[in-house]
């Protein structure tokens, strides 16, 4: 009995502390056969830890398995899954994988890198030691939204300074210079309309003018001509022609007038288009409609943007400075 | 009036000290009995068989219910922004590091605690141990070091058993029940696993079970008056025993996880 108890209580001990070890390596990925290793040193590892997986081509070959401080250099050992061929001319890129805090290393070949100039500045500094991988560490989330903080400051600086400087007051005369403008577009429209109408009727007088005077070259041509058959010397006729002359001058002078009229026509026609549609803006701004009416008419919009910019400088720095209340993973 | 109350007070003082000081003695004694090697080894492997190898199923059964239903609550907490394989993280960390040890404890504190104290208080109450006694037999070498060796050795194995099956019905459930793949279980299963989480796992499990064991003799040898007081013992025993799991757990978290580094 008790040698069958002993036997019961070994084979139990032995089987569950085998199960246990043989768990525990599998789900460190231990490869009992031994792994190739790759070293890469940093000048910071972010927020990387021992076990995070190392990616080539997007595929996970290995895994991280020490870090060490040498210098002013972090140096990091890589576990490398048997038979995977380390691209030629190898760099490690360690980035943040997912909001989460997972970090992964990436081996890739120097050619295929972003053009980042300062990745690859940190990559040139890295180098330079044989049997060691150059790295580089991409930013993380808390500096990109350090950065954000500091895009809000910004934004709420600016903001500052409108608020300086375009104030109600400025808002309201901004307002009235637009009304202005558009009773001066209107007064504009309503000239240019009157001086093109006595354009039109000085322009029909010309014609009728040149009309006329045309009808009196020639009834002088035709006397002149008979009064001409009765003379021989031929003087009267070079009155004649002379008049005729002036007579074609005329005429021409009245076809440029009548073209000058016909621009004046069109011109007066895009003059009156466009201080319509002047005066339909302006109308639009005094009466706040558009964002930019709604802007200068009611002064509410501007402090609500203000009040907006400055919580959106809150929040930011209250994300930066407390990450776990905006993120947080319930168990139950 | 004042008098009795403050004598009241130090009474009460006294009894709770002095039932320290008693547990103290005894913890003493069974350290010293533990030098004659002779008496208690061969005894180990039959309360080893009885504590650890028989409790295995009741281990087993708890953590497949565990692991299931924690695989279920942990879609149901993740669900929304965060990915599904977290799933497997939880499992692992959950049932390797606290369920599997603490449930496994409250269980055997329970199954293995009463049983020794009953044990003990019956031969206790009927004079076994007095005629070891006159028989110049040790009964703390005889009956009390062989149980808190036995009791320290098993309780780690069939916590760490709990551990494999918990893990395993987790991982069988978010495959059957969730929309979830394997391959994706296994990803955060290893995602934040480091060796660190079992070996916390099964320190506090060999300290629960030295605790058990100890309670349970220490209530057993002190039961007095018949069936009624071993009646008592054992409920002394698994109050105690439940007590003190809570008690260490804090301490081993305290002790072990303060200031540590993430895996």
């Amino acid at each position: 009995m008790k040698r069958g108890s002993d036997f019961i209580v070994g084979a139990v001990m032995l089987g569950v502390t085998a199960a246990i070890v043989a768990a525990t390596l599998w789900l460190k990925e231990t490869d009992i056969r031994g792994r190739d290793e790759l070293v890469a040193r940093f000048r910071d590892v972010g927020n990387a830890r021992i076990g995070a997986p190392l990616v080539i081509r997007g595929v996970r070959s290995g895994r991280l398995q020490r870090m060490e401080l040498v210098d002013s250099w972090v140096h990091v050992r890589f576990s490398l899954d048997r038979d995977v061929a380390v691209p030629r001319d190898p760099v490690v890129i360690l980035n943040e994988s997912s909001v989460f805090g997972e970090w992964q290393a990436t081996v890739t070949e120097r050619s295929a890198l972003p053009r980042d100039w300062d990745v690859r500045h940190e990559l040139d500094e890295a180098a330079g030691l044989s049997g060691i991988v150059p790295g580089a560490t991409l930013p993380d989330m808390a500096q990109l939204t350090a950065v954000a903080a500091r895009i809000a400051g910004d934004v709420a600086s600016l903001a500052d300074r409108v608020d300086t400087a375009f104030d109600v007051a400025a808002a309201r005369e901004m307002r009235a210079s637009i009304k202005n403008f558009a009773q001066m577009s209107s007064v504009l429209s309503d000239a240019a309309r009157t001086q093109s109408v006595n354009l039109g009727e000085a322009a029909r007088d010309v014609r009728s003018g040149v009309r006329s005077l045309l009808a009196a070259s020639d009834r002088v041509r035709d006397v002149a001509a008979r009064f001409d058959s009765s003379t021989s010397r031929g003087e009267v006729r070079h009155i004649v022609q002379d008049a005729a002359e002036a007579a074609r001058q005329l005429r021409e002078a009245s076809s440029r007038i009548l073209r000058l009229s016909g621009q004046l026509d069109t011109a007066q026609a895009t003059l009156v288009s466009v201080l319509a549609h002047s005066d339909s803006v302006a109308r639009r701004l005094h009466a706040g409609e558009g964002s930019l009416g709604l802007f200068l008419r009611d002064s509410s919009v501007y402090f609500q943007t203000d009040s907006l910019l400055t919580q959106l400088r809150r929040l930011v720095s209250d994300i930066q400075s407390n990450p776990r209340k905006y993120l947080r993973v319930s168990l139950f | 009036m004042v008098a009795r109350a403050v004598e009241a007070i130090g009474r009460v003082a006294r009894e709770s000290v002095e039932g320290l000081g008693r547990a103290a003695r005894f913890g003493a004694q069974s350290v010293a009995a533990s030098r004659d090697v002779s008496i208690w080894w061969p005894q180990t492997t039959p309360q080893a068989l009885e504590l650890g190898v028989r409790s295995l199923p009741i281990g087993a059964f708890i953590a497949v219910f565990t692991g299931i239903v924690l695989a279920l609550l942990a879609s149901y907490s993740l669900s929304g922004a965060v990915p599904l394989y977290f799933v497997g993280t939880l499992v692992e960390k959950t049932i390797t590091m606290e369920l599997a040890p603490v449930l496994t404890g409250l269980a055997l504190a329970g199954r293995v605690g009463a049983n020794i104290a009953a044990e003990l208080g019956t031969m206790r109450v009927t004079e076994q141990i007095d005629a070891l006694e006159t028989l110049a037999y040790d009964p703390r070498a005889y009956l009390v070091v062989p149980r808190i060796i036995a009791g320290s050795v098993m309780f780690p194995i069939v916590v760490a058993s709990a551990m494999l099956v918990g893990v395993a019905s987790g991982w069988v459930a978010s495959v059957s029940l969730l929309d979830m793949s394997s391959p994706e279980f296994v990803k955060g299963l290893r995602l934040f696993f480091s060796g660190f989480d079992v070996r916390y796992g099964l320190i506090k499990a060999a300290s629960f079970g030295t605790a058990v064991t100890f309670v349970g003799c220490f209530s057993g040898l002190a039961a007095t008056g018949g069936a009624g007081g071993v009646g008592r013992a054992a409920t002394r025993a698994v109050v105690y025993s439940a007590i003190l799991i809570l008690i260490l757990d804090a301490f081993w978290a305290v002790l072990l996880l303060t200031g540590r580094e993430p895996a």
